[in-house]
């Protein structure tokens, strides 16, 4: 022994009580272990246990010296334990008991619990014993349990959340997918038919038939606008729906908005001039926007053609823009009938028609200011109304303008 | 005077469609479905074909895709004529070799001036 560990042994020595004997103090130790300790004979006999073992098991020593330690295993398992023992003693080495099995051990009063036992051969002057090492993991195995299921719980929840939005999505892609081929064949069903009742009444009224009376001319006339009202329905319609489910693409691109206004008021021009308003375009400067030109155009469209609807004949009807915060403010007014406060909300809710037109009819689908809106709003803008009662409308809407980015080539 | 074939099933439709052309001018000869049509191209080549696309089998693609395989058809005008106006329908039939396409309902104007510009009388 070299001078430390000399040193050592003595420090120890003064501090620690002395013991009667090294024997004594080693036993102590085995006895404060928290694992059981057993000795076994050849024969499978129980030699010597610690204060631990009796605990776990619930026997005292007096009563398990000289049993074969089978009485500590499950009555189930007693039979196959005997002749792995007798494996083990034909060739003892250190290992864990079970080989990855889940052990138990039996108590006196009959009651199992989840063991991990460790096996060395002890080479004795009385032959070979085994010294098996036996640790109660109830504990451990009751949180490992409860980790578990919190854990399967989770993962069970999350499937079942998991199963729900995935059936749920089959479910909104059927939908959708059945609400476009139902629109589909809605489309085709209607426009067959609208197809010879328009032809029919076209080929009816060039005459080539024979000369039609006044009244005839009138009547077929009445025909042919309510087909092509009718008409014009069914793409609104479909427009619409195709807004809502989000199928609606945008083209963007920069363009000169006033190239926009000056065709669209070209093309209703003939429109406003049968009834002597006057239509204008007071977007004097060119202001480049970053819209999808044939929507915008659509926009236009609705709100002018809304505006001439609703102008007593001689009146006036004119688009006038100015730039805001990045966006260009496109106001279309008029000198008509003008529109109740109470109905400045209501006008943008589809099928929703104003009073009666200054000629006593009401035109149109009630779809035109709702798809307006929408589109607008797809755009990123806004759209809204100023209105009083005989004072004309003034709709606007704002739309994004180019930016160097969007006009790149 | 020109031959046109009307491929139609709906009998109103073909008979507004023989009306105006034949007001043009024109000498119609009609069929009710696929096969009709697939027919009457045996015979007497016609200068142009107005076709509607559901017609009884085969359908309107069908007879195209015939007709596309005669190698003295391949210039042969033919014109979708039909009630399938979603959005994509008239990608959808240029694609598939049509030389034109009309949505039903077709005014007369736009028949008449497709019909001619076709045929070449514009």
């Amino acid at each position: 022994m070299d001078q430390k560990a000399e040193d050592f042994k003595n420090k120890i020595e003064s501090t620690v009580p002395v013991e009667s004997s090294d024997d004594s103090r080693f036993r102590k130790l085995l006895e404060a272990a928290p694992d059981a300790i057993l000795e076994v004979d050849a024969e499978g006999r129980i030699v010597l246990l610690n204060q631990t073992a009796e605990r776990m098991f619930g026997y005292t020593r007096q009563e398990l010296i000289g049993l074969k330690v089978e009485i500590l295993v499950p009555a189930s398992m007693r039979e196959g334990h005997v002749g792995r023992r007798t494996n083990y003693t034909s060739h003892p080495q250190v290992r864990p008991m079970g080989n990855g099995l889940e052990l138990k051990g039996q108590r006196k009063d009959g009651s199992l619990f989840p063991v991990e036992i460790s096996l060395s051969p002890n080479r004795t002057g009385e032959g070979l014993r085994v010294i098996a090492l036996i640790r109660d993991i109830s504990e451990r195995k009751e949180a490992e349990d409860r980790l578990r299921a919190v854990r399967e719980q989770f993962t069970a929840e999350l499937k079942a959340k998991n199963d729900l939005l995935e059936s749920r999505n089959l479910e909104v892609e059927k939908a959708n997918r059945l609400k476009s081929e139902f629109l589909a064949s809605m489309s085709h069903e209607l426009r067959t038919p609208l197809h010879t009742i328009l032809g029919f009444s076209e080929l009816l009224l060039e005459e080539s038939e024979g000369p039609l009376n006044a009244k005839q001319q009138r009547f077929l006339g009445h025909i042919l606008q309510d087909s092509r009202h009718l008409l014009e329905l069914i793409n609104e319609v479909l427009d619409l729906s195709k807004i809502e489910s989000g199928r609606l693409e945008l083209h963007q691109a920069a363009f000169d908005f006033a190239s926009v206004v000056e065709e669209v008021v070209g093309s209703l021009r003939s429109q406003s001039e049968s009834r002597n308003i006057r239509l204008e375009n007071k977007n004097a400067s060119h202001f480049m926007i970053y819209a999808d030109r044939l929507r915008v155009k659509e926009i236009l469209y609705n709100l002018l053609s809304n505006g001439i609807k609703f102008t007593h004949d001689g009146g006036s009807v004119w688009v006038e823009s100015r730039t805001h915060n990045g966006y260009l403010e496109v106001s279309v007014c008029d000198t008509g009938v003008g529109i109740p406060a109470e109905e400045h909300q209501a006008i943008f809710d589809k099928f929703y028609q104003v009073g009666d037109t200054p000629r006593g009819i009401r035109e149109g689908t009630g779809l035109g200011l709702s798809i307006s809106q929408q589109l607008v709003e797809l755009h990123g803008g806004k759209i809204w109304v100023n209105s009083e009662m005989g004072k004309g409308s003034r709709f606007s809407f704002t739309l994004p303008l180019a930016t160097s980015d969007s006009v790149a080539p | 005077m020109k031959r046109i074939l009307i491929v139609e099933d709906q009998p109103t439709s073909r008979e507004l469609l023989r009306t105006v052309l034949e007001k043009l001018g024109h000498q119609v000869q009609e069929s009710k479905n696929g096969s009709e049509a697939l027919n009457a191209i045996q015979g007497e080549k016609p200068d142009l074909i107005l076709m509607d696309l559901q017609i009884p089998a085969p359908d309107g693609y069908a007879v195209l895709k015939e007709i596309r395989a005669n190698p003295e058809l391949q210039m042969l005008p033919v014109v979708a004529l039909t009630a399938s106006a979603m959005q994509g329908d008239r990608e959808k039939a240029l694609r598939a070799g049509f030389t034109g396409y009309m949505a039903k309902p077709v005014s007369l104007t736009d028949l008449r001036n497709e019909v001619n510009r076709l045929l070449g009388l514009q």
